[in-house]
């Protein structure tokens, strides 16, 4: 079973979806009963669940974002064909 | 122009030339997301565009260009975090040296054991575009270097001992500085988007 620390240390290193299924789950199981650490990890998991969503999304275009202006995308087009060449 | 096939790619990919019009928007976007700066989001651009064309010969095929380009500007992102940071050095603040002293740090690795809960539970609006608007504007209201951290970190997927060698910080300060991002970020989430249902 985890320590607090080695539970906050765990989920400061890595993302807690990417970690083996069973230490996923002895993980989870301590945030889940802990009444130290259980608040404060459990809102560093919703973080790292909202930040993968948006990541997922932004790589898929899903969020608005500023778009390049015409003169931006010349200069540049330009620069490509020459070094293209 | 027709799709050629670049030598050591298995698949035909768009030829560099096209580059601009189909990845251009997609990869400055990117670029504002993680820089705030149109001039350095530009340069940015530019630098993956023809560090792509000089590796082209590497590209695989396994996956979409778009996704490829991408990775490559993972690391002129790096790089012009790392510029900057060289212009004003990452100092730690008497609150935050408070925190890594304070005890419940020492022996159990978090800040407080009672955090505010959410005023509403995020998780119901992730499919709402408006959502991921706001919450893009709330990272870029987070503080710098918690801001920096949090790109690095979180958003662009650098190890610890990455983020720190290129912050010039400890371990423990990178925890720090992640949970003041955090803290802003829902602070701001939950005052911006309460406003906007």
């Amino acid at each position: 079973m985890f320590t607090c620390k080695q539970v906050s240390k765990a989920l400061h290193k890595e993302d807690y979806a990417e970690m083996s299924t069973l230490r996923r789950c002895f993980l989870k199981l301590h945030v889940h009963l802990c009444v130290f650490c259980g608040k404060f990890n459990t809102q560093v998991i919703d973080s790292q669940d909202m930040c993968r969503c948006y990541k997922d999304k932004e790589a898929h275009d899903a969020v608005e974002r500023p778009k390049l202006n015409p003169s931006q995308k010349e200069a540049l087009k330009e620069l490509i064909s020459e070094q293209a060449e | 122009m027709p799709e050629k096939k670049y030598s050591g790619a298995k698949v035909p990919i768009t030829p560099p030339e096209q580059w601009v019009e189909q990845y251009g928007d997609y990869l400055y976007g990117f670029a504002m997301s993680r820089l705030r700066n149109p001039e350095s989001a530009q340069d940015c651009v530019q630098d993956t565009l023809l560090a792509g064309i000089k590796a082209l010969d590497r590209f695989d095929g396994s996956r979409d260009i778009k996704f490829w380009l991408r990775g490559i500007m993972r690391n002129k992102i790096v790089d012009q975090i790392r510029r900057s940071i060289k212009e004003n050095k990452v100092d730690i603040e008497a609150e935050d040296e408070a925190l890594l002293e304070s005890f419940w740090f020492k022996y159990s690795g978090i800040a407080t054991t009672n955090p505010d809960p959410w005023q509403f539970n995020p998780r119901k609006y992730y499919d709402n575009t408006e959502f991921w608007k706001v919450f893009e504007t709330c990272i870029d209201e987070v503080k710098e270097p918690a801001r920096q951290a949090f790109i690095l970190r979180v958003l662009e997927d650098q190890t610890t001992d990455e983020v720190c060698k290129v912050l010039d910080i400890t371990p423990n300060y990178l925890w720090v500085l992640l949970h003041r991002a955090r803290q802003q970020l829902k602070v701001s989430l939950e005052a911006r988007w309460k406003d906007s249902i």
